[in-house]
């Protein structure tokens, strides 16, 4: 069977961010970046499934050259090799143009199982892979907790809510979104650190891609940044007077009309 | 003096005789691109590694390191990072071993100690001196983790003065082997390793001299006893071994028959940055620590962080940190350009790191106030953990007698009769070292730092004035005690302070003129705030020892000491 994996590099959890002059991104040179939590997760279970029917794990990165770090992170875990879409000229944090530029890259591989983390940490949308699946036209399916080889095709469990599970049947070739926590994660080893050295990071370039600047370029995308900022703490307490009776009848119309819970 | 085609090779013993080798400190050592590559990965595993399994408190309570953690370690091939590849390593530089080392003991010292007695010392002689045959049958097996290896040179009789060991190897001359009684106490991984590399008397002509030998738990005699308990490090087995007739054979013997006391100090000698090293791991983690807590804990409003008096022990950890940085990874860059006795330097390390961590320990304590005294945060276990440093691997007493001793030897063996009479007390200092006399290479040393960024002129010209004090007093020493300069523990003492903060220094100044030269002022201004204050109270500290050789009250110090061994003690009474 052969994976591909979407990793994203995310700034290191509890980062301190600091916000540009122009209130639309954050410093990022003075960052500490690490894989995106859930990406890890798909790696790990991508990893499983070849070590358990055979085949082949490549990576796939989209980022500066700073993602270089976190694919040799992957190469020493197991993956075979990598590609690394590089966007060192151009920047973009729409979901539509990421999965486009991602799509783009994977359909020269032709895998049979396209896995990508439930959704990036940093800007948590949780679109690139729905968005990817329909680029490639594949049959997808979203918060995965383990997935199975089945005749044909693969059987997953997938998380629903209040603590119940859904078990959902796909034809190959296939994209799922992994869901943290869903396994045991590997540590890289020495000796898988070693190895790595000798394994493939191609690099892809736009025009690899067959993809024209225009295209990909922050001005053709649909999202724009207007102003990012640290939540702001607010402080409002109201304390009712009366008797019980009327503080009651006070707090279930405030809960009702102004906080609208009801 | 003469000229020797016979190269010095150390910047230490160069220093004391008034030569500054800048060649050998400059520039600040950088790693291997593609080595420092893969350590950062190493280190990024052993993080993950760590925060998912070790919870070094439990440890403590427990007394008792998990066999998966150990496992674990194994796995990820640390404990094969220095063993060349060919016996089923890694062949890490020590500038790489030492880093891995330093974070395993920001996360626990008691598997650091494990770790260290392992890798540090336990399998070291095998490195530096097993023949091919020795390698072959038992690195691959403590490369991998199957096998974890000990050090076995401290015995009830025998603890700074390593020489007077008492166990004994006795050739039997039917089948060659060697036949070992005796025991050995203190021994790191007694209870959990298979191999240990074991010092015992060894006859060679009419003489008893020391031999090494590798021995396995699997060898009938051999015995481990109950694991000890500790003030820290507790989670590390520390035991006793004994040896009732247990058969070696000859193919055991490391190095060559009654040289082992050289196989040890070398050892040794490389064991003693580890845990300058490992040092610096414990540092960085109570710094985090303090600085989170001092932060977050509010007293008349204020954050205590804000208070002055925490700042300055706050700085102090940051400067303590920088210096031990940059003299450390300075001294391992020593260990991998090879054949530079590095001897001085390591000791020096030692002796720094270990006093810096039992300095953060108490005062990162202090800052935590009363929770800091309870044993539900982790200060008093650092505080407990940090202790050993001061006395295990050469007590910070022995080295810094071997460091001034050592340091005066160039100089000694100008002054001819005292070089002579200075070897055999330094052969009888224990822990010491081997003492190959280099001579200095005149021709290239000269007694200037040059080449020095403009903006270190004032730390230069302190590190060059100060040197050649070192020199001034070395001279004065000499000439005023001859042979008895072994005795004179409080001029040692000075001497060998005044050594440390030099080498110091040399090693901050360095660091902080080569990242000058490749960023520029701007960038480094936060190291060059660090690296100034450090060498102004380093240099100030170095004119205070210097003026104490020759004014001090050292004979009324002698008196009361002796006077209380005469009373057994304090025997005087306010109330009598």
């Amino acid at each position: 069977m052969k994976i591909i994996v979407c990793m994203k590099q995310v700034p290191v959890q509890d980062s301190l961010l600091k916000i540009t002059d122009d209130n639309t991104w954050v410093h990022e040179d003075e960052l500490n970046w690490e894989i995106n939590e859930s990406d890890n997760y798909a790696m790990e279970a991508a990893l499983r499934l070849k070590e358990e029917h055979g085949g082949e794990v490549v990576l796939l990165s989209m980022g500066p050259d700073r993602v270089k770090e976190s694919i040799k992170q992957g190469l020493a875990k197991g993956v075979e090799r990598a590609l690394h879409i590089n966007n060192e000229d151009f920047t973009t944090r729409d979901p539509f143009i990421n999965a486009k530029l991602l799509a783009a890259a994977i359909k020269q591989e032709s895998p049979d199982l396209v896995l990508t983390g439930l959704q990036a940490d940093d800007t948590g949308f949780g679109q690139t892979g729905p968005i990817l699946a329909e680029y490639l036209g594949l049959p997808h399916t979203s918060i995965v907790m383990e997935i199975e080889k089945s005749n044909g095709g693969i059987k997953v469990k997938r998380e629903l809510e209040g603590g119940w599970f859904q078990s959902v049947e796909l034809p190959l070739p296939a994209l799922l979104s992994i869901q943290s926590g869903s396994n045991q994660l590997r540590y890289a080893t020495i000796k898988g650190i070693m190895m790595a050295k000798k394994k493939e990071i191609k690099s892809l370039t736009l025009a690899d891609l067959g993809l024209a600047e225009d295209e990909v370029d922050d001005s053709n995308s649909s999202l724009n940044f207007n102003r990012i900022f640290i939540p702001e703490k607010t402080k409002k307490a109201e304390i009712f007077e009366g008797d019980p009776k009327e503080i009651a009848a006070k707090l279930a119309d405030k809960l009702k009309n102004e906080a609208k819970v009801f | 003096m003469p000229n020797n085609e016979k190269e010095i090779s150390s910047f230490m013993k160069c220093l004391f005789a008034g030569s500054i080798e800048r060649e050998m400190v400059f520039p600040h050592p950088q790693m291997d691109k593609e080595e420092a590559e893969s350590l950062k990965l190493i280190l990024e595993s052993l993080r993950q590694f760590a925060a998912d399994n070790i919870d070094a408190g439990e440890i403590d309570r427990n007394q008792e390191i998990p066999a998966e953690v150990i496992a674990g370690l194994a796995e990820l091939g640390l404990l094969g990072m220095s063993i060349p590849e060919t016996y089923g390593g890694y062949g890490f530089s020590a500038t790489a071993y030492n880093r891995v080392f330093e974070e395993i003991a920001g996360i626990d010292a008691s598997i650091a100690t494990t770790f260290g007695g392992h890798q540090s010392i336990g399998l070291k002689a095998l490195l530096l001196f097993g023949t091919e045959e020795q390698k072959k049958r038992f690195l691959p097996k403590l490369a991998s983790g199957e096998w974890l290896a000990g050090f076995a040179l401290t015995e009830p009789g025998a603890g700074s003065d390593a020489a007077c060991i008492k166990t004994t190897a006795v050739k039997d001359e039917g089948s060659g082997d060697y036949i070992l009684n005796g025991n050995k106490i203190w021994i790191t991984n007694g209870g959990i390793a298979h191999y240990f590399t074991v010092f015992a008397k060894t006859m060679v002509g009419d003489a008893e001299k020391i031999s090494a030998f590798a021995v396995t738990r699997d060898m009938e005699g051999f015995a481990s006893g109950r694991k000890e308990e500790k003030l820290g490090i507790r989670g590390s087995s520390t035991t006793e071994l004994t040896f009732d007739n247990v058969r070696i054979p000859a193919e055991n013997l490391i190095g060559p028959l009654g040289k082992g006391f050289k196989v040890a100090m070398e050892v040794l000698n490389s064991g003693r940055l580890g845990l300058a090293a490992g040092c610096i791991g414990g540092i960085k983690r109570l710094t985090e620590m303090s600085v989170d807590y001092a932060k977050n804990r509010k007293q008349f409003n204020t954050p205590i962080a804000k208070f002055e008096m925490i700042e300055e022990k706050i700085s102090d950890m940051i400067i303590d940190t920088y210096v031990l940085e940059s003299m450390v990874y300075l001294t391992t860059a020593l260990i991998d350009r090879g054949d530079i006795d590095y001897s001085v330097e390591s000791a020096i390390c030692k002796v720094y790191a270990s006093e810096a961590v039992w300095r953060t320990a108490s005062e990162a304590m202090q800052i935590a106030g009363g929770i800091g005294y309870s044993p539900e945060y982790p200060y008093e276990r650092a505080l407990r953990d940090a202790r050993i440093n001061l006395i295990f691997e050469g007590t910070n007493e022995v080295l810094r007698s071997f460091i001034a001793l050592a340091g005066m030897q160039e100089h000694g063996e100008y002054l001819k009769e005292v070089g002579k009479a200075l070897q055999s007390p330094l052969s009888q200092l224990g822990v010491l070292t081997d003492f190959a006399f280099s001579r200095i290479r005149r021709t290239v040393a000269t007694e200037r730092l040059e080449d020095v960024d403009a903006g270190l002129r004032q730390e230069v010209g302190k590190f060059e004035e100060y040197a050649r004090e070192l020199n001034i007093a070395v001279e004065k020493v000499l000439t005023k005690h001859k042979k008895d300069i072994i005795n004179q523990g409080f001029i040692l003492e000075r001497l060998a302070n005044m050594a440390i903060d030099l080498y110091a220094m040399a090693a901050v100044i360095s660091r902080l003129d080569t990242a000058l030269k490749e960023y520029g002022k701007e960038k480094v201004s936060r190291e060059l705030q660090i690296g100034k204050a450090f060498c102004e109270i380093a240099w100030r500290r170095i004119r205070r020892n210097r003026r104490q050789v020759e004014h001090n009250s050292d004979p009324l110090h002698k008196s009361i000491a002796e006077n209380a061994y005469e009373s057994e003690g304090y025997d005087f009474d306010l109330i009598s």
